[in-house]
C-alpha cells in the first residue's frame, strides 16, 4: 500500500516550529523506512483477517493548534476517582486539567524523545510504529525512580474530539527502576467524527519492577485505534496488563513483551466487546528469552449484530528458556449469527522443559446454563445479562484498585444492559 | 399440586414420554425409579419447562394452572422447582448474587420488595450450615469447579432458599458418599410439610431409609408401567427390572 496520502502531512510536520528540528533524522528515517514496506495487507500473515485501508486510503491530517480546545474542555463525564490524570486532547497536552503526580518525573513524550536522542526502543518495526515514530506529536514519559511505590495510579484521558478527519501519534514512555511499582491506566474516549489514533508504548521494568496497566479504549465509533504495546522485562519484574476495548471502529493492538530476565512475569488480560461492523483484532505476541519466565494471555471477547473479532497470540520459547511456564485462553461469545471471530493461539518452543497450554473457544451463550437460570425464576433477558457480564467478569474482577475496578465494571454493565435490551 | 395426564413427549422427532399420567398431591413424596434412557431426567426437564423437548400429546396442571402454557421462570415462581441430574457450571456468575436474583424474582413475582442484603447473608448462612457448605461457596460462580456432591448440595440450597413447593429431585442422591446423603435427605425432610410435595428421581433405595415415599413409580419405555410403595423400590433394588418387564409383556 502507498503510504503517498501521508506525505503532504510528513512535509507539514517537519516544518512545525514548535517541534525540535533534532528529532527530524529519525522522523525521517522512519517515514523513509515506511514508504519501502508500506502499509499492511492481508497477504501480510499476520494481517490477514484485519484489513486496513481505511487508514492507509485514508485522508487524515495532522492535528493542528486549532484542532486543541480553544476553552478549557469540560471533562465532567471521563471524571474518575482515586487516581491522577494527565489530559492529553486531540493530542495535545491540556496542563490546567492535568494533575502531576508526587513520586514520578512526567515529561513529555517529546522530551523524552529528545533526552533518549533517537535511542527509542522501535521494538518490531512495524509499519504503525514506524508511522508513529515519523508523526510523534504528543504523549508523556513517566520514570519511577528506585524502590519508589506510587500509590495513586496515573491515568492519561486522551480524548479524540472534533469533526475534523486528524491523526494523533502520542508516544508513551513508562519507566519503572528497580524495586518499584505504578499502577498506569490510558483511558481514550471522545466523540470524534473521523479519527485516526496510532499510539506506541514503551515499558521498560527494571529487576523486581512491578507495572499494573491498565487500557481503556472507549472512544467514538468512528475512530480506528492502532496501539503498538511493546514491554522489555528484566528479573523478577512483574507486568500485569488489563485491556478492554468497546469503542473505535476499527482496533488493533499489537502487544510484544520480552521477558528478558529470570522470573519475569507478564498477564495479559483482554475484554473485549464489539457491535455493529466494529472489528476488533489483538495481535499479541510474547518472548519466553530466559529461564523461569512465565507468562498468560488471557482473551475474552463479547461480538454483537455483524461485528468481528481476531485473536492472534504468540508464545515463542527461546532455546536457553527452560522451566517456563505459558499459558493462552481465548474464549469468545458470539450474540448474533452474523458476528465473526477468528482465533489462532499458537505456541513456538525451542526449550525441551516448559509448561505450556493454549486454548480457544468460540460459541454462542449456553443454553443450558440459560435454561439453569430460567428454571429459578429469573426471566431469560436477565439470565442472558447476567451471563454475559459474567463471562466478561472473569476479566474484569482481576481488575486492581477496588475505585477503578468498580468505575469499569459499572459502566460496562450499563454499555452492556444498553446493548441487550 | 401436579396433575399429568397422558403426556407424550419427543426430543428431535424421537418419541421418549409415552403416555403419562401421575397426580402428585400436597405433601406426597413421590418416586420415580427406572433404567438409564427409561425417560426419568426427560419428564423432569419438561416440568421445568426446556423448550428442547416438545410435547406432542397430553397436559399437565400445576395447581390448577396450565403448566406447558407458562414460561420456565414462571413455573419456578409459581413454586417448581428441580434439583438438575447435572447441574451446570456458569463461570463468572457469583452464586450468591444468582441466588439473590433468583430470591428477588421470585419475591417481586409475588408483589413482595426485594430482600434487603444484609437480612439475605444472614438467612443464606444459616441455610448454609443446612447443608453443611462452606461460606465460601456462596462467593464462588455457580457450581463451577465444585465437586459432584457440592454440586447437589448446591442444588439443596436454592431448594431451600427458594422453598418451592413442588421439589423435583433428580438423581440428587446420586454420587453421594453417606454423609452427603444424609444431609441432603434431611434438607428434604426438614423441609417436608403438609403443603409440599417431592418428586424424588432415584436408582437406588438407599435414600429411602432417610425418607418415607407415599409412591414408588416404575418408568419403562417412556411409560409408568407399575406403581406401589416402598416395598415395590426393595424389590427392584434386589431383582432388577427384568420381572417388571416380563409382567408388562405379559400382559400385552
Ligand atoms: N436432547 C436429546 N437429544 C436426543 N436424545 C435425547 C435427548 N435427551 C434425551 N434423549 C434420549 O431420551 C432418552 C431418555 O433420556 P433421559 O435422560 O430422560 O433418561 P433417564 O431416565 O433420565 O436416564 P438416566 O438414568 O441415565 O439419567 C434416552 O434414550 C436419551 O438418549
Ligand atoms: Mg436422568
Amino acid at each position: 500500500m502507498s503510504i503517498s496520502n501521508y506525505k503532504a502531512e510528513f512535509e507539514k510536520m517537519l516544518n512545525r516550529d514548535y517541534f525540535s528540528k533534532s528529532l527530524h533524522l529519525y522522523r525521517k528515517e522512519a517515514f523513509a523506512q515506511l514508504e519501502k514496506t508500506g502499509f499492511p495487507t492481508r497477504k501480510w500473515e499476520d494481517w490477514r483477517f484485519t484489513n486496513v485501508s481505511i487508514i492507509s486510503d485514508g485522508e487524515y491530517k495532522i492535528s493542528e493548534i486549532s484542532d486543541a480546545p480553544q476553552t478549557t474542555p469540560n471533562i465532567d463525564s471521563y471524571q474518575m476517582e482515586g487516581v491522577d490524570t494527565v489530559v492529553i486532547y486531540n493530542g495535545h497536552y491540556q496542563k490546567e486539567l492535568s494533575s502531576v503526580p508526587d513520586g514520578v518525573a512526567l515529561l513529555s513524550g517529546l522530551e523524552h524523545f529528545e533526552r533518549k536522542n533517537g535511542k527509542f526502543d522501535t521494538a518490531n518495526n512495524s509499519p504503525f510504529d514506524l508511522l508513529n515514530t515519523a508523526f510523534t506529536d504528543s504523549g508523556m514519559c513517566i520514570v519511577v525512580e528506585k524502590d519508589t511505590q506510587v500509590e495513586i495510579p496515573i491515568r492519561i484521558l486522551f480524548i479524540s474530539n472534533g469533526v475534523r478527519s486528524i491523526m494523533v501519534n502520542p508516544r508513551v514512555y513508562i519507566d519503572v527502576a528497580e524495586s518499584s511499582s505504578l499502577t498506569f491506566m490510558e483511558h481514550h474516549v471522545g466523540d470524534a467524527e473521523s479519527f485516526f489514533q496510532n499510539e506506541s508504548v514503551f515499558i521498560s521494568l527494571e529487576n523486581n519492577a512491578q507495572l499494573n496497566h491498565i487500557r481503556i479504549q472507549s472512544n467514538s465509533e468512528f475512530t480506528q485505534n492502532m496501539a503498538n504495546i511493546n514491554v522489555n522485562q528484566d528479573a523478577d519484574s512483574q507486568y500485569h496488563f488489563w485491556q478492554l476495548v468497546d469503542g473505535g471502529k476499527l482496533g488493533r493492538s499489537n502487544i510484544c513483551v520480552q521477558l528478558n530476565g529470570e522470573n519475569a512475569q507478564c498477564y495479559i488480560n483482554i475484554l473485549a466487546l464489539s457491535k455493529n461492523n466494529q472489528h476488533i483484532d489483538n495481535n499479541i505476541i510474547v518472548n519466553h528469552n530466559s529461564p523461569q519466565t512465565h507468562s498468560s494471555q488471557f482473551v475474552k471477547s463479547i461480538l454483537f449484530d455483524t461485528s468481528t473479532g481476531v485473536f492472534n497470540g504468540r508464545t515463542v520459547v527461546h532455546k536457553n528458556a527452560q522451566k517456563i511456564t505459558a499459558h493462552q485462553t481465548n474464549k469468545n461469545l458470539l450474540l448474533s449469527k452474523k458476528a465473526k471471530m477468528n482465533s489462532n493461539p499458537q505456541l513456538e518452543i525451542y526449550a525441551d522443559d516448559v509448561k505450556c497450554s493454549h486454548g480457544s473457544t468460540t460459541g454462542k451463550i449456553d443454553e443450558d446454563a440459560l435454561f439453569y437460570l430460567q428454571s429459578r425464576g429469573i426471566n431469560k433477558q436477565d439470565a442472558m445479562e447476567l451471563m454475559v457480564i459474567g463471562f466478561a467478569n472473569e476479566v474484569l474482577d482481576k481488575i486492581p484498585h477496588p475505585e477503578i475496578k468498580k468505575a469499569i465494571h459499572t459502566e460496562f454493565t450499563v454499555k452492556l444492559n444498553r446493548l441487550m435490551a | 399440586m401436579i396433575k399429568i395426564e397422558n403426556l407424550y413427549v419427543s426430543v428431535e422427532e424421537k418419541e421418549i414420554l409415552k403416555g403419562i399420567s401421575l397426580e402428585v398431591k400436597p405433601g406426597e413424596l413421590h418416586v420415580i425409579m427406572g433404567r438409564n434412557g427409561s425417560g426419568k431426567s426427560t419428564l423432569a426437564n419438561v416440568l421445568a419447562g426446556k423448550d428442547k423437548y416438545k410435547v406432542t400429546n397430553g397436559s399437565i396442571k400445576f395447581n390448577g394452572e396450565n403448566l406447558l402454557d407458562m414460561l420456565p421462570e414462571n413455573r419456578a415462581r409459581a413454586g417448581l422447582f428441580l434439583s438438575f441430574q447435572y447441574p451446570v457450571a456458569i463461570p463468572g456468575v457469583n452464586n450468591m448474587y444468582f441466588l439473590k436474583a433468583a430470591v428477588n424474582a421470585v419475591r417481586k413475582s409475588r408483589g413482595e420488595e426485594e430482600i434487603d442484603a444484609v437480612d439475605f447473608l444472614s438467612m443464606i448462612r444459616e441455610k448454609l450450615k443446612m447443608v453443611d457448605l462452606d461460606e465460601s461457596f456462596i462467593h464462588r460462580p455457580v457450581n463451577d469447579g465444585f465437586s459432584g456432591g457440592e454440586k447437589k448440595r448446591n442444588e439443596i440450597l436454592q431448594m431451600i432458599t427458594l422453598e418451592p413447593k413442588l421439589s423435583i429431585l433428580d438423581e440428587t442422591d446420586s454420587g453421594l458418599d453417606i454423609d452427603a446423603l444424609k444431609i441432603v435427605a434431611k434438607g428434604v425432610n426438614d423441609f417436608r410439610s403438609p403443603d409440599r410435595s417431592f418428586i424424588l428421581i432415584t436408582h437406588y433405595q438407599r435414600i429411602l431409609n432417610y425418607m418415607k415415599p407415599d409412591f414408588v413409580h416404575i418408568l419403562m419405555n417412556g411409560k409408568i408401567v407399575k406403581s406401589g410403595t416402598m416395598e415395590l423400590a426393595k424389590e427392584v433394588e434386589k431383582k432388577g427390572y427384568s420381572w417388571i418387564e416380563e409382567e408388562v409383556a405379559e400382559a400385552a
